[in-house]
């Protein structure tokens, strides 16, 4: 009778003991990790709009207000896209015959709304509110990045829970004063967490809260 | 009545699915692309995805009351109350608060039906059929609408033989014809409850549902502290103003004339001997005492069950006890009695003089006695048009169905009992092809469309600045009836109860229904019924001796027969009930409701519309009837008087020890944050009405889970309002104890949980994360008040008693989440509320002021039962109530420090007042 087990059958058994080790422990890191990548929390990306708004030209070059179009920010959940009414407010004036505002024209001429497509996606059970978040010295970059730079929209931050709760458990290393929150070009100082700890006894941010769960969801 | 559970998937397609579910884990499938669509122009003062807030009114009966509507991006999502109405007073009821869902409601009518389908056809149908005007005939409710009467007699004048037929199913003929027999005219009596410290209530239920609860609900609460009223009620079937009594009696109808007989000879009526038991004689004597010491402060008042000889005795007790009730000019200008009118439109149309036939925004065809063969009748009309919001009974009896719109689609207008006007405002535009009454009216009398808007503008004549004044108030200054003064001129007599055979029939508006014309609307369907808390159907109500005599079982089914008419419903025993007296409700029984509401319990309009009916025997029947209850789900182990506490007078003034130091725990004891938010609620106040049970599941999106889960033990309601009946001084006490979530310091449900999906925040809120929960239900077993509610199916998605497709979604509050099959979930102290608080005062850097935040139940109550705060303020209504020795906590013995106490009932029937 030959032998039931040849001598290559060794190695294959620590393969094997080895495998049943790693594969699984590998598998595991790759799914976090790929779980966390921009692949599937759609980090960095652009979509397309139906008009190729810039706000590096209204933002950036401009200097527009983010107010100016997002009116509902200060008052809402919801910063507001703006209706076509806004567009035209200097459109019916400049740039009244470009081609890339066709959109634009054809949306006040025909009552028919754009349909652009969202950028910063929540899911429907986080409660986000834009304007707790202004009026509490949260700027528009921290979440939304350099906008002023973007020639088109891109989702500039992962926007999972962890990345929320990165600034929730420790808001003071994001605070800024109230009067550069909408100031697209700020820069820590050195003294952001010293800054950051007079900021939230000065607006009465109660930080215990911030990471209950009953803050986002409900 | 499609099954929730489904049919059963063979192994093969089972297979399909577990493959393509494999199949789908592998590729990563992207996240679906979703738009924003922003306005073209944005309307002014509009706030994307914020709450905006438009008085309207709502009616009930005919009747006028005023409301706030709630509105999200144009969707009316919820309605509150407005407290510059004299007949909300800032509280709402059941059927305002199901005004939302209705509205949804995808079996609404929406197009023209009949031998047509379009506008044209039935135009031209219509010319037609009144080339001849002679034998035109015009069908209403009640009518209080200024402008709808101001349409109704543009068409009078187009056609002069209009004859003009109003009866309302919920009928005040006895009232009517009563304040007939004892003025010599129709008189809207309305107490002034708050201004009586005694009161008789004598077979009727000013507290139950009505247009007039929310005002009497008010002030009834506003007695409960202080020097306390008497109220002595006597009646055959509980009522929610039986419970709220001091003194109760259980008398047959025939009694209850006896007792009133009794204290009227006391004023010096000299109506004869009256016929008492011993223990109907000592309620009478003194109720009879403490009406004459309370002169001019003392009340006595009567229902719908008893006849006009009554209510014209009551008018003249009244009278001689110089009672607070105001006197108003009946609202409705119809001159005939309810019943009158209904019969004589039965005979004209058996008669042949009606040829062409209008019925506006009602059902004669469900509502009528069966004896009267309306829809027969109809049948015979060569044109008939019925105007509604369902292809209903009657809609399907006539030639032609043109859609209406909903109040909240609506402009319009209508009065209040006491002639207070407040305009019908719209939240939205019609969600079909539909217009309102006064538009088909305007049409049929001038031939030209008219729009709703200008037509109530018109009938208003206000200036722009008086016009937005009356649509910002939601009720139009100085429109109040001025009380008129009548005198009654002579003592009315009263008969005799007849020796009839058999028992006494009640027939009474449903709680939960009225008279069934929300029949279609699920959140009533399953709002519980006070005392039986039966939901989906009514049952006959019998008292345990008749029960035990006839040998009917507790929840068997019944024929009841009257007259040679029968119909089947389940028994229920109710102790404290009348002997002698079987009581059973209006609104059930749709034939063509819609698919909740037809076919659901017995239809007793069939009968008569008489409230009070002799000679009914009562039989067990062969079939089997369900009896759908809420309240069997959780059996108490002989612990009502734990759980429902009953306090004496005396002990109501408040002073103030601290509270006792909570016993240890082994469990870590909560850090308190910067709030601590408590509820209160008031069982002394509450009177049963249920609005705030409506109104949760409206604020939250709480969906219902329809008749065959509730036989299963389910139920979704995230507050319920337990009824306890116990025995106090000797006498059968109903108490009602709405229940939330108790919020517990030491919450039993939360160690348990292996995922933490039910957790703490640092405000004291017992939150419960749906994204966490994998439907363990470890933490529904451990709750000891049983608050927790789990979905067993998608009740929220796409089942039948849900919500019926994307139509109802529409309803939801965009604030809250809508909870998916397999996770668990309860009252969350109206966190969505509790959040938007706080950001309001946070962004104008304060504290949320004591008062500012208010849940959705606390909103909806009449009587104020609920408060509301932060028990970190020890100068807060809460904190302060808390240390009223009234209070009590629910099952404290267990330790679990709930954040939700109560207030103990209190029953004024000591001997001295």
């Amino acid at each position: 009778m030959a032998q039931l087990f040849r001598p290559g059958a060794n190695s294959i058994a620590v393969v094997v003991l080895v495998a049943i080790l790693v594969v699984p422990a590998g598998a595991l890191t790759l799914t976090y990790f790929l779980w966390k990548s921009p692949y599937a929390t759609d980090q960095y990306l652009t979509p397309a709009q139906p008009v190729p708004f810039s706000h590096a030209h209204h933002a950036g070059d401009l200097g527009l207000d983010c107010r100016m179009c997002h009116t509902g920010v200060e008052k809402a959940a919801f910063a507001g896209i703006p209706a076509t009414h806004i567009c035209m407010t200097c459109h019916s004036r400049i740039w009244t015959n470009a081609g890339m505002l066709a959109p634009v024209r054809h949306s006040l001429a025909s009552d028919t709304p754009l349909h652009w497509r969202r950028v910063n996606r929540l899911p429907d059970y986080v409660f986000f509110d834009h304007s707790i978040h202004v009026a509490k010295g949260i700027g528009c970059s921290e979440c939304h990045g350099p906008v002023q730079k973007m020639a088109l929209m891109r989702q500039e931050r992962p926007l999972t829970m962890g990345w929320c709760l990165q600034c929730h458990r420790h808001v003071e290393r994001r605070i800024r004063p109230r009067d550069q929150v909408f100031n697209m070009d700020w820069r820590a100082p050195p003294d952001q967490d010293a800054m950051g700890r007079a900021l939230i006894a000065k607006y009465f941010i109660h930080t215990a809260h911030l990471t209950d769960c009953s803050t986002c969801h409900r | 009545m499609s099954s929730l559970t489904g049919s059963a998937l063979d192994r093969r397609s089972a297979l399909k699915l577990l493959a393509a579910g494999m199949a789908a884990t592998m590729a990563r499938c992207s996240r679906p692309s979703e738009e924003i669509v922003p306005y073209v122009d944005m309307p002014e003062g509009l706030v994307a995805g914020e709450p905006m807030r438009f008085a309207t009114t709502l009616t009930l009966g005919g009747h006028g009351r005023g409301f706030v509507a709630v509105a999200v991006d144009g969707r009316p999502v919820k309605i509150e109350g407005n407290a510059r109405h004299p007949f909300s007073l800032g509280a709402t009821d059941i059927f305002a608060e199901a005004q939302v869902l209705s509205l949804y409601d995808p079996e609404r009518s929406g197009a023209v039906a009949g031998r047509g389908t379009t506008w044209h056809a039935f135009a031209q149908a219509w010319t037609r059929a009144t080339r001849d005007p002679s034998g035109l005939a015009l069908f209403t409710g009640r009518v209080t609408s200024p402008t709808t009467l101001v349409q109704i007699d543009a068409l009078m004048k187009r056609f002069p033989g209009l004859r003009r037929y109003r009866s309302e199913p919920i009928h005040d003929d006895a009232a009517r014809a009563g304040s007939r027999l004892a003025f010599g005219r129709v008189v809207e009596a309305l107490p002034r409850w708050a201004d009586a410290d005694a009161i008789l209530v004598l077979d009727g239920d000013p507290l139950g549902n009505g247009p007039d609860q929310l005002r009497i609900a008010r002030a009834y609460s506003t007695r409960r502290g202080g020097k306390r009223q008497r109220i002595h009620v006597a009646e055959p079937a509980w009522t929610l103003t039986g419970a709220a009594a001091d003194f109760r009696i259980a008398l047959a109808p025939g009694e209850v004339r006896e007792v009133a007989r009794k204290i009227a000879n006391d004023l010096g009526a000299g109506l004869g001997e009256p016929q008492l038991s011993d223990a109907a004689r000592k309620f009478a004597t003194r109720a009879s005492a403490e009406l004459r010491a309370a002169h001019g402060r003392a009340l006595v008042l009567t229902g719908e069950g008893q006849g006009a000889e009554l209510h014209a005795l009551c008018h003249w007790m009244n009278a001689r006890l110089a009672a607070p009730v105001d006197a108003f000019p009946s609202q409705d200008p119809v001159a005939g009695d309810h019943v009158g009118e209904m019969t004589a439109f039965a005979n004209d149309l058996h008669a042949g003089r009606i040829r062409t036939l209008l019925i506006a925004d009602a059902n004669p065809a469900y509502d009528a006695p069966d004896a009267l063969h309306i829809p027969a009748g109809i049948a015979k009309v060569p044109f008939s048009a019925h105007i509604g919001l369902y292809v209903d009974e009657t809609a399907q009896a006539c030639t032609w169905h043109l859609p209406l719109s909903h109040a909240l689609e609506s402009w319009g207008d209508a009065r209040a009992p006491d002639g207070t006007a407040s305009i019908v405002q719209p939240l939205i535009r019609p969600l079909h092809q539909t217009r309102t009454c006064d538009e088909y009216l305007a049409w049929f009398a001038t031939g030209k469309p008219a729009s709703a808007h200008a037509l109530t503008r018109a009938a208003w004549q206000a200036s722009d600045r008086n016009w937005r004044q009356m649509l910002s108030d939601g009720a139009v200054a100085n429109t109040a009836a001025k009380p008129i003064t009548v005198s009654v001129a002579r003592v009315p007599d009263l008969p005799r109860a007849g020796s009839g055979r058999g028992l006494v029939l009640r027939i009474a508006p449903d709680p939960s229904l009225g008279d069934g014309r929300h029949a279609n609307n699920a959140w009533l369907q399953e709002c519980a019924k006070p005392f039986t808390r039966q939901v989906w159907g009514n049952a006959v109500q019998i008292a345990p001796e008749d029960a035990q005599r006839l040998q009917i079982a507790d929840e068997g089914t019944v024929d009841v027969t009257l007259d040679g008419r029968t119909f089947a419903a389940p028994a229920v025993i109710v102790p404290g009930q009348a002997e002698g007296v079987i009581a059973v409700t209006l609104g059930h029984g749709r034939l063509a409701a819609g698919r909740i509401g037809t076919a659901v319990g017995a239809r007793v309009c069939g009968l008569s519309f008489a409230r009070t009916l002799s000679g009914a025997a009562v039989a067990k029947s062969a079939d089997s009837l369900p009896f759908r209850s809420l309240q069997a789900h959780t059996r108490l182990e002989g612990r009502a008087e734990d759980l429902f506490q009953i306090s004496g007078a005396h002990e109501h003034e408040p002073n103030e020890p601290g509270l006792d130091e909570p016993p240890p725990s082994i469990l870590p004891t909560p850090q308190r944050g910067e709030y601590a938010w408590a509820m209160l609620i008031d069982t002394d106040a509450c009177i049963g009405c249920n609005a705030c049970v409506v109104a949760c599941q409206a604020e939250n999106n709480v969906p219902v889970v329809g008749p065959e889960e509730v036989s299963q033990g389910r139920d979704m309601h995230w507050l319920r309002v337990d009824n306890y009946a116990l025995s106090h001084n000797g006498a059968l006490r109903h108490g009602f104890e709405p229940v939330p979530c108790m919020h517990c310091e030491l919450a039993p449900c939360e160690p348990v949980c292996p995922v933490a999906a039910s957790v703490h925040d640092h405000e004291g809120l017992n939150v419960q994360v749906y994204n966490r929960c994998i439907g363990t239900r470890f933490c529904e077993a451990n709750c000891p008040y049983k608050v927790r509610r789990f979905n067993w199916f998608d009740y929220s998605g796409d089942q039948a008693y849900a919500e019926q497709g994307p139509a109802l979604e529409q309803q939801h509050n965009p604030d809250v989440s809508a909870r998916g099959r397999g996770v668990m979930e309860k009252c969350n102290y109206c966190l969505q509320r509790v959040s938007r608080a706080r950001k309001t005062a946070e962004k104008e850097s304060r504290e949320v002021a004591d008062g500012e935040m208010v849940t959705a139940c606390q909103a909806a109550c009449p009587t104020r039962a609920i408060h509301f705060g932060n028990l970190n303020d020890a100068q807060s209504d809460v904190s302060r109530r808390r240390r009223a020795p009234r209070h009590y906590t629910l099952l404290a013995e267990l330790n679990t420090r709930p954040r939700t106490t109560y207030l103990k009932r209190v029953f004024n029937d000591g001997e001295d007042t």
